[in-house]
C-alpha cells in the first residue's frame, strides 16, 4: 500500500490554513476555491476536512473512469490529470465524491505536493495525515457529508 | 498590489446606491487594513452630529492586512461604528471566516450607510452586489439565519444579527460561524438598518510577493508557537487557562458585581475542571492554527442539548463569578442564549450582576423582577439573559446597558453601576491592575481590556519594553498605556490575533510585511501606523464631547478597596487616577482636555 491524505474530522479546528497553503503552494496565490481539498462546515458541531483518496474508494464514480478524454491515470500511487489532454469538461469534477477537483482551463485535483504534502505540514490538530490507507478510512466521511 | 482585495466598497441602504473605490497603496502603508482602514474611511465619511442609531451612522466592515492569507493567527475582521452604547466610536474584532471571503471577493473594505425600508441580507458575490430581501429571517437566531441564508443565496459566509439586534439591544452582537464581534453594540447598529445580514462568496485570488518566503515564515513561526507552552495551555483550555491564578495568585477575578475580588466557588467554571469533561474538541478562528476555541457539549441535564463555541474567559467572569454562578452547563447555556439571540456576554452579565446587588440590597425586589434573579441563583442568569435577548419584562430596560438601567431606576443606584464611557467592563479588577485601570479610562470604545491589552504585563511583571513592573503603582503607567495602545491596535488592523502578542512582536511582522507586501516597514513606522489611527479615534471622540471628565473609572473603584484575596486593600484613589490621566495625555501629546495638539497631528501626516 502506499501512503494517501488520510482526514480524522474529529480533530479538524476548522481553521482552513490546509485550503490556504494548498492553494498558495501550487498557484502562487491564495484563493480557498482553488484548494485541492475543502474543509466542510454542516453546522457548529463539524468540520470535515475533505481530501482525495487517490482513488482508493471512489469505485464507479471515480474521476478516472469519468474522463471522455483519458486524461486521467495513475501515476506513481496518485491519481494525476495530464493537462495536456484535459478539455476541461468538467465531467471529473462531477463525479468527485468528495467535491476536491477544481477547473479552470484544466481540471485540477491533489497531486500530494510530490510526497510532502503541505496541507499535512500545517494541520495543526492532526486532522489530516500522510498514511498507509484502505477503503475503510473514509467510510466514515462519506456518511458523514455527501455534496450530490 | 499584492495582500489586498483592491477595492473599498460603498453601499447606501436608502438609496440603494453602490460604489467603488481602490484601495491605494498609500492608504496600505498609513493605515495597513483592518482597524486602521476602517477607523481611516469612518472619519472621512461619518459627521460628528449624526447620532448612533440615526440612518447616516456610517458602519464599516473591513478584514486585517494579514486576512485571508496564511499568516499562523491572522485571520480576523472587525465592525466599526458609532456604538449606541457609548456614543464614541467603537471597532469589535471576530474571528469568523467572512473577513477572508470578502477579501477574495476582492474588497479591503465595506462602507455603509443608510437605512433600507425593510429588512434585508446585503450579498457580495465577486463583483455582483445586490441587497436582497431579508423578511424570512428577521427573527431568526444567528446559528439558523447563517444556515438559512448560505443555502438560499449560495454564498460560502454570512455575518449576521440575531433578534436582539433587531430589536436594538444596545449591546447586539454580529456573528459569523459562532465567532462574535461582541461589544459595543455593532450588531444594534446593523438592526438599526434594517440589515439582518451581510452574505459573501468570493473567488478571486489574493497574492502575495513572495510565496516562498511566506512559506518559510509560517513554517518557522508554527514551530515557535508550538514550542510554546502558551500554546499548549491555550489549546488544551481556552482563553479561561489562567483563571484560577487570576484569583488565587493576583486576586482580581470581579465577582458579584464587582464587591469582591476572588470567586470562592469557581471550581466548577475553571477550565482544568471543565475542559476534559464537555469539550468534544477543540475550534479556531479563521486561519488560526492555535485553535483556542472550545466545542463545548452539555449531553444530560437541564441543559442538555447547548452547544457552542466557548466558553471564553471573559463569559466564565460574566455570567459566572459576576453573578456568583457557580454551575458550568447553567453558565454554558446563558453563553448559548447570548450568542443566538446576540447580545454581548460580557455587557449581559455585567446588567445582570448589577440587578442582583440591587435585588442584595433592597432596593429592587424579586417581585419587580418576575424572577429570583440573585447572586447564586444559576438558572436566574440564563432566563435573564434570555429576557435581555428578546427585550422582554425587566430585560427590556437592561438591554439598554448599565448606565442606563441605573439612571431610569434612579435612587443612587448608579454607584453601583460598572462602566466607563457606558460600557460595561471586562474581568479584571483593575484595582490591582492600576495600568488597567488607566487602560479602561482611555479606551475610546469605554471599559475595555483589548484596547491596551496591558493587563498582562502588570500582571506578569514584564513584557516587550518593559521589565519589574509593579501592578499596584500608579507611576509610569501613563507611558505604558500610550505604547500599548498603539500595539495592540497595529494587530487589529493587521488583523492576527491578540493572542499571539506572546509568541511575536511587531518586529516579528517585519519579515512578513515583506514576503508578502515587498515593503520595507521599521518597527517605529509600524508603531506609528498604531499611533495614527488612535489619534484619529480620539479627534472623532473630540468631535462628539468626550472630554477629560468621561476619562473616568467607577466609583466603586475609587471608594471601595478591595475587599478579599492577595490584593487586598487595593483601590485607586482619585488622585491617582488624575496622575495617570495627565501622564497619559502626556505621552501622546494631547492637551489636558484630550484634544490632540497640533504638532502631534502634524507629526502624524494628520493635519
Ligand atoms: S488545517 Fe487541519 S485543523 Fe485546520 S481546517 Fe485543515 S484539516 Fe482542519
Ligand atoms: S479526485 Fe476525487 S474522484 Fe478523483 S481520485 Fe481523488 S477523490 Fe477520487
Ligand atoms: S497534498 Fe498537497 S495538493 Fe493535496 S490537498 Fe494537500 S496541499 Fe493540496
Amino acid at each position: 500500500m502506499v501512503a494517501v491524505l488520510v482526514s480524522y474530522p474529529e480533530n479538524c479546528t476548522g481553521c482552513r490554513f490546509c485550503e490556504m497553503i494548498c492553494s498558495l503552494y501550487h498557484e502562487g496565490a491564495v484563493n480557498t476555491k482553488k484548494a485541492r481539498l475543502r474543509v466542510q462546515k454542516p453546522d457548529i458541531m463539524n468540520d470535515i476536512p475533505l481530501v482525495c483518496t487517490q482513488c482508493i474508494t471512489c469505485g464507479d464514480r471515480c474521476c478516472i473512469d469519468s474522463c471522455p478524454e483519458d486524461a486521467i491515470s495513475v501515476v506513481d500511487g496518485v491519481v494525476t490529470i495530464d493537462g495536456g489532454l484535459c478539455t476541461a469538461c468538467g465531467n471529473c469534477k462531477k463525479a468527485c465524491p468528495y467535491g476536491v477537483i477544481w477547473i479552470d482551463k484544466t481540471a485540477h485535483k491533489c497531486d500530494l505536493c510530490g510526497g510532502d504534502p503541505m496541507c499535512v505540514k500545517f494541520c495543526p490538530s492532526g486532522a489530516l495525515r500522510f498514511e498507509e490507507a484502505d477503503k475503510d478510512s473514509y467510510a466514515s466521511l462519506l456518511t458523514a457529508w455527501r455534496d450530490d | 498590489m499584492h495582500a489586498v482585495g483592491g477595492k473599498i466598497l460603498y453601499v447606501d441602504l436608502t438609496t440603494g446606491e453602490m460604489r467603488t473605490e481602490e484601495t491605494t497603496p498609500d492608504l496600505v502603508k498609513e493605515y495597513l487594513g483592518g482597524d486602521g482602514l476602517a477607523v481611516k474611511l469612518f472619519t472621512d465619511n461619518m459627521d460628528p452630529s449624526v447620532q448612533p442609531l440615526d440612518a447616516s451612522n456610517v458602519l464599516v466592515f473591513a478584514p486585517g492586512l494579514f486576512t485571508g492569507l496564511p499568516v499562523p493567527t491572522g485571520g480576523k475582521c472587525l465592525f466599526l461604528s458609532r456604538s449606541p452604547l457609548t456614543g464614541t466610536i467603537a471597532e469589535s474584532v471576530m474571528g469568523g471566516n467572512i473577513g477572508a471571503e470578502f477579501k477574495m471577493a476582492g474588497y479591503d473594505a465595506l462602507v455603509i450607510t443608510g437605512r433600507s425600508e425593510f429588512p434585508c441580507v446585503l450579498r457580495v458575490w465577486d463583483d455582483v452586489i445586490d441587497i436582497k430581501g431579508g423578511s424570512p429571517y428577521w427573527g431568526m437566531v444567528t446559528r439558523d439565519a447563517q444556515e438559512a441564508i448560505r443555502r438560499d443565496l449560495r454564498v460560502s459566509s454570512v455575518a449576521c444579527i440575531g433578534p436582539a439586534g433587531e430589536k436594538l439591544v444596545r449591546y447586539a452582537t454580529i456573528d459569523c460561524e459562532d465567532r462574535q464581534c461582541g461589544r459595543a453594540g455593532l450588531g444594534t447598529v446593523m438592526g438599526s438598518k434594517n440589515l439582518k445580514a451581510i452574505a459573501v462568496r468570493g473567488t478571486k485570488d489574493l497574492t502575495i510577493a513572495d510565496p516562498e518566503e511566506l512559506i518559510r515564515l509560517d513554517l518557522e513561526l508554527q514551530n515557535t508557537m508550538e514550542n510554546s507552552g502558551a500554546f499548549m495551555d491555550d489549546t488544551k483550555y481556552g482563553t479561561g487557562e489562567f483563571l484560577n491564578w487570576v484569583n488565587e495568585e493576583r486576586g482580581v477575578f470581579p465577582t458579584r458585581n464587582w464587591q469582591e475580588s476572588v470567586f470562592e466557588d469557581r471550581k466548577e467554571i475553571d477550565p482544568y475542571y471543565w475542559a476534559p469533561r464537555y469539550t468534544l474538541r477543540s475550534k479556531g478562528c479563521f486561519g488560526c492554527t492555535k485553535a483556542c476555541g472550545k466545542l463545548f457539549v452539555v449531553q444530560e441535564g437541564k441543559y442538555s442539548g447547548t452547544k457552542l463555541d466557548g466558553i471564553e474567559y471573559e463569559t466564565l467572569y460574566s455570567l459566572g463569578g459576576e453573578c456568583s454562578n457557580p454551575d458550568i452547563e447553567a453558565l454554558a447555556r446563558a453563553n448559548e442564549v447570548c450568542d443566538l439571540l446576540g447580545i454581548d456576554t460580557i455587557s449581559a452579565g455585567v446588567c445582570i450582576g448589577f440587578t442582583m446587588e440591587l435585588v442584595e440590597r433592597g432596593i429592587l425586589s424579586t417581585d419587580d423582577l418576575g424572577m429570583e434573579c440573585r447572586f447564586g441563583n444559576p438558572d436566574a442568569v440564563v432566563e435573564m439573559s434570555e429576557m435581555i435577548g428578546r427585550r422582554e419584562g425587566f430585560g427590556k430596560l437592561l438591554g439598554e446597558g448599565v448606565m442606563r438601567a441605573a439612571s431610569e431606576i434612579g435612587n443612587d443606584v448608579e454607584r453601583y453601576a460598572m462602566h466607563v464611557k457606558g460600557m460595561e467592563p471586562p474581568a479584571y479588577d483593575v484595582r490591582g491592575i492600576k495600568g488597567m485601570g488607566l487602560g479602561f479610562m482611555t479606551s475610546p470604545r469605554g471599559a475595555c481590556h483589548l484596547r491596551s491589552g496591558v493587563y498582562a504585563l502588570n500582571l506578569v511583571g514584564k513584557f516587550w519594553r518593559w521589565d519589574n513592573v509593579d501592578r499596584f503603582a500608579a507611576e509610569g503607567k501613563g507611558e505604558q498605556v500610550k505604547a500599548m495602545e498603539d500595539f495592540m491596535t497595529v494587530y487589529d488592523s493587521l488583523g492576527v490575533c491578540k493572542f499571539s502578542r506572546g509568541f511575536f512582536l511587531i518586529e516579528g511582522y517585519i519579515p512578513f510585511i515583506r514576503a508578502i507586501l515587498d515593503e520595507e516597514m521599521s518597527e517605529e513606522e509600524i508603531l506609528q501606523v498604531g499611533e495614527r489611527v488612535n489619534n484619529l479615534k480620539q479627534l472623532f471622540n473630540y468631535s462628539v464631547g468626550v472630554r477629560r471628565e468621561d476619562f473616568y473609572l467607577p466609583r466603586r473603584l475609587t471608594e471601595e478597596p478591595i475587599k478579599d484575596g492577595v490584593a487586598k486593600g487595593a483601590i485607586i484613589t482619585e488622585k491617582e487616577m488624575h496622575r495617570m490621566l495627565d501622564d497619559y495625555l502626556d505621552a501622546r501629546g494631547w492637551d489636558n482636555d484630550g484634544k490632540p495638539g497640533e504638532s502631534k497631528l502634524r507629526e502624524l501626516r494628520l493635519a
